[in-house]
């Protein structure tokens, strides 16, 4: 029971990864920075519970607007990038904040002991959810509860004109500001979104396995935090979902007896699913949530063209 | 004056793309812009909008001037236009292009979470009415990549018109159109006039072009080489030698005077 | 600054200059397939790794002599540079980039995860030339293994310029780089020249893969990742699609990263290198000579 709540556990916070790459990719930018955002917000949080004493509500809160600003910051630059050499961009910013992380040490004496990220090693001991007495099983809900908050938040996004407008971005840049779409403030702002997402997600992971170091967060799970999103097709964030819980729950777990030849199987798979299903498991169209009005097209006169 | 074009020039290096235009559009007239290939039109257009900033010179709304604002920006002011080459957002239905387009003054006005996240909003009465105008109604829910290309056509122009704009710059309408596609189109442009849109109009068919329009100024290498009406700038010997090649003789004349 | 660290720049400069040759060949082939396709290969390193990997197993299983290894290592990365075509490239749609770009991501792992089971993770030796001839220019020393690489880099680039600008392939190809559809028209196959391409490009990979491989002298899976970062490093510097800029880059890079190394040690020198790569992102997003080119 306890393999099945954790991978749960899983689940979730790749979904909150995926979320994150997905609102950025809506307007058109590939982003490979998610990963590093995670991270900075997996470190942030851990430092707020284990550093200092938070809860683990405000930690990750804290941890999402830390993350939210630097995303900010990161999407200024991002502009002047186009299309695949932002992928190349954001690739090295995710490996800068890799290998900044690989070199940051903070410790401080905390109850008799010294508490922190230690460069190489990592930051051990986040030690929230035992130290308080959180089951398996509350932490499942917890997180749960989070996704389900944002994916609210974001279902709602994609109903309403935001959601349209992030996609006619995508589309077609000049189009878009040529009908009066601020894109600097819309694409920074996707960007933004994206990194308090990840820092949110990466939040609560530290929290889960209690021990996170750099090598975690490098191109493969950058990898992971675009393919999401594309496998499961841009078109709502319930595809984002599917494909989290295929990757991670079949490929990953349920393979499992095929022991050391899953990743070679995972890459194979993401071919596959690009040359027979190019715009992803749900494709790209967005759903319509609410049933439009009676048809008043007995009103066109006749003779349309 | 609705719109005003002072001095207006753009270099691209050494080209003078636009080359000192002055242009004063009244309100609701239907204006004219024509010339040969490479006369300077898209770029004027695109001086505009904003695109592109001019080398100098000054574009002016009603007496506001826009020179230094940005593209999005102008939405609000006024201002829209069409693409010669249709831009649609393919991967939205038709209402949903029009929905995207609601940047214009009034519309700027409304609560900002009201504006951007009100679920339903594609299904507005404002919507609903340029669709009908736009002999769209029935494809409302249809993805504009679906679309033939005449709908298409009204589409760009019904997009360019949910922003409730003062003037419409329409870049070449009719490439590829028959005449028959011209007759309907110039029946749409005056309708658009009708509701109170000062249009210009760039444009290669001159039956189109003669036909609707109140005025028109020629250019020709990027400078502005006659105004008027229809008929006085059928008449206009430059107009003609631009178009028909007479240049050469005048230089022969001048040659062997 | 006293004279033996001024020596000590100056020995790290040749050295990085000399491998940065390796640089610019992968900056090359990533640069050569975006200019002919628009599109970019992140498996471009992966397949370079894993051609080098066969010209290790000439090595291994056959003792042959180093020039054979390395004529494998380039053919087996051409071989595969076609196979990563017909699998990413070939059949995904034209308008909807993401799919091939993720599809190449996938084919990175695929080879990366093939290429560490058949080695057990472990690095094995591979040939180097040269390894103990020195050439003493006063104070510094020029290793003649690292100058054999510089050599053969250099070649490799000749041959290359040689098809683009002196063959019918070449011309073709360059057509199909400035204008696919009317290339099409005057009855250019495209599918075939981006084959080409990705074969071409693939050889260039397995030179650099190899030579890469010969100036450490041993080879193991976790040059892949380096080769495709610097891979991309260089091809940000350079300008995507102008080959001239990625050879300089490549250059460039490779003498940077000796000289951060000398500077501040081996934990913070990929940090200056990636902080390089992130300041002319943004400040000269064309690169150092500012291309860009459109097309249908």
């Amino acid at each position: 029971m306890d393999f099945y709540l954790g991978l749960l556990q899983i689940i979730g916070v790749h979904t909150l990864l995926g979320l994150s790459a997905y609102v950025v990719l809506l307007t058109g930018q590939v982003s490979m920075a998610q990963a590093g955002f995670y991270a900075i917000g997996a470190y942030v949080a851990a430092m707020c519970t284990a550093m200092f004493g938070f809860h683990i509500l405000p930690a990750i809160l804290v941890a999402g607007l830390v993350t939210a600003f630097v995303a900010c910051i990161v999407g200024f630059p991002a502009l002047r990038v186009k299309g695949l050499m932002l992928v190349v961009a954001t690739l090295a910013f995710g490996e800068m904040v890799r290998m900044f992380f690989f070199n940051f040490t903070w410790r401080i004496e905390r109850g008799g002991e010294l508490v922190g990220p230690n460069g190489a090693e990592g930051f051990r001991a986040i030690r929230f959810f035992p130290e308080n007495g959180w089951e398996t099983g509350d932490v499942t809900v917890f997180i749960w509860c989070v996704v389900a908050v944002i994916m609210a938040v974001l279902w709602w996004v994609d109903n309403s004109r935001a959601g349209a407008v992030l996609r006619a971005v995508g589309h077609d840049e000049t189009a878009a500001q040529s009908i009066g779409l601020n894109l600097t403030a819309i694409k920074v702002g996707a960007m933004t979104a994206g990194g308090m997402i990840a820092g949110m997600g990466g939040g609560i992971y530290a929290h889960t396995v209690t021990h996170i170091e750099h090598l975690v967060f490098g191109v493969l799970l950058a990898t992971f935090a675009i393919a999401y999103p594309i496998l499961g097709g841009l078109g709502s964030v319930f595809g984002t979902v599917i494909a989290v819980v295929f990757i991670q729950g079949f490929l990953v777990e349920g393979l499992r007896f095929m022991g050391e030849w899953r990743s070679i199987l995972f890459g194979a798979l993401i071919v596959l699913a690009m040359n027979f299903r190019p715009t992803g498991l749900l494709g790209e169209r967005m759903p319509r949530l609410f049933k439009p009005r009676p048809s008043e097209s007995k009103l066109e006169p006749k003779g349309a063209e | 004056m609705m719109l005003t074009l002072d001095n207006l020039s753009k270099h691209f290096g050494g080209v003078r793309a636009v080359d000192d235009v002055s242009l004063a559009l009244k309100e609701g007239e239907i204006f004219g812009l024509i010339g040969p290939n490479g006369s300077g039109k898209s770029t004027t257009v695109n001086l505009i909008t904003g695109l592109y900033t001019p080398t100098s010179g000054t574009v002016s709304l009603n007496g506001r001037d826009l020179t230094a604002m940005p593209q999005h920006a102008r939405t609000s002011q006024g201002v829209a236009r069409t693409f010669q080459n249709i831009r649609l957002f393919g991967n939205l239905t038709v209402a949903q292009n029009l929905w995207v387009a609601q940047n214009g003054h009034e519309q700027r006005r409304q609560h900002f979470v009201s504006r951007w996240f009100r679920p339903g909003g594609e299904h507005s009465g404002d919507i609903e009415e340029l669709l009908t105008f736009s002999r769209l109604a029935s494809k409302r829910d249809v993805l504009a990549s679906n679309l033939s290309f005449g709908e298409m056509r009204r589409l760009e122009m019904a997009r360019a018109l949910a922003s409730n704009p003062r003037v419409l710059l329409l870049d070449e309408p009719a490439a590829g159109a028959s005449l028959d596609d011209a007759e309907l189109l110039a029946e749409r442009i005056r309708a658009v006039r009708d509701r109170g849109v000062t249009v210009l109009l760039i444009e290669h068919m001159m039956e189109l072009v003669m036909g609707i329009t109140d005025r028109i100024a020629v250019l020709n290498f990027g400078r502005k080489i006659a105004e008027g009406t229809p008929a006085q700038v059928q008449d206009h010997p430059e107009v003609r030698a631009a178009y028909l090649g007479g240049g050469h003789d005048e230089k022969m004349e001048k040659a062997s005077a | 600054m006293d004279y033996f660290f001024f020596i000590d720049l100056i020995q790290s400069t040749v050295d990085g200059l000399l491998f940065g040759t390796t640089y610019a060949l992968i900056g090359i082939g990533f640069t050569l397939i975006f200019g002919v396709m628009r599109k970019l290969n992140l498996a471009y390193g992966a397949a370079a790794l894993a051609g080098t990997y066969i010209g290790l197993v000439m090595f291994l299983t056959f003792d042959a002599h180093p020039a054979i290894v390395f004529l494998a290592s380039a053919i087996g990365s051409g071989l595969i540079g076609l196979v990563v075509y017909l699998c990413c490239f070939r059949f995904t749609p034209e308008n909807y980039p993401m799919a091939s770009l993720l599809a190449s991501v996938g084919m990175l792992l695929f080879i990366d995860e093939v290429v560490i089971h058949a080695s057990h993770g472990l690095p094995y030796p591979y040939p180097s030339v040269f390894r103990d001839a020195i050439i003493e220019i006063g104070d510094v020393w020029v290793r003649g293994d690292l100058l054999f690489v510089f050599f053969m880099c250099v070649v490799a680039m000749g041959i290359l310029f040689w098809l683009l600008y002196r063959t019918p392939l070449g011309l073709a190809t360059r057509a199909v780089s400035q204008q696919p559809r009317a290339a099409q028209l005057c009855g250019i196959d495209v599918t075939r020249v981006n084959m080409m391409t990705f074969g071409i490009a693939g050889v260039l990979g397995g030179i650099a893969g190899a030579m890469t491989a010969a100036a450490v002298g041993v080879l193991s899976p976790v040059i892949a990742m380096g080769l495709t970062v610097k891979g991309l490093i260089v091809v940000v510097i350079g300008g995507l699609g102008f080959i001239p800029g990625a050879i300089i880059a490549g250059l460039l890079v490779g003498a940077a990263e000796n000289i951060f190394l000398l500077l501040r040690g081996v934990t913070e020198r990929d940090i200056y290198v990636m902080l390089l790569l992130f300041i002319f992102l943004t400040l000269r997003p064309g690169g150092l000579f500012g291309n860009a080119q459109s097309r249908d």
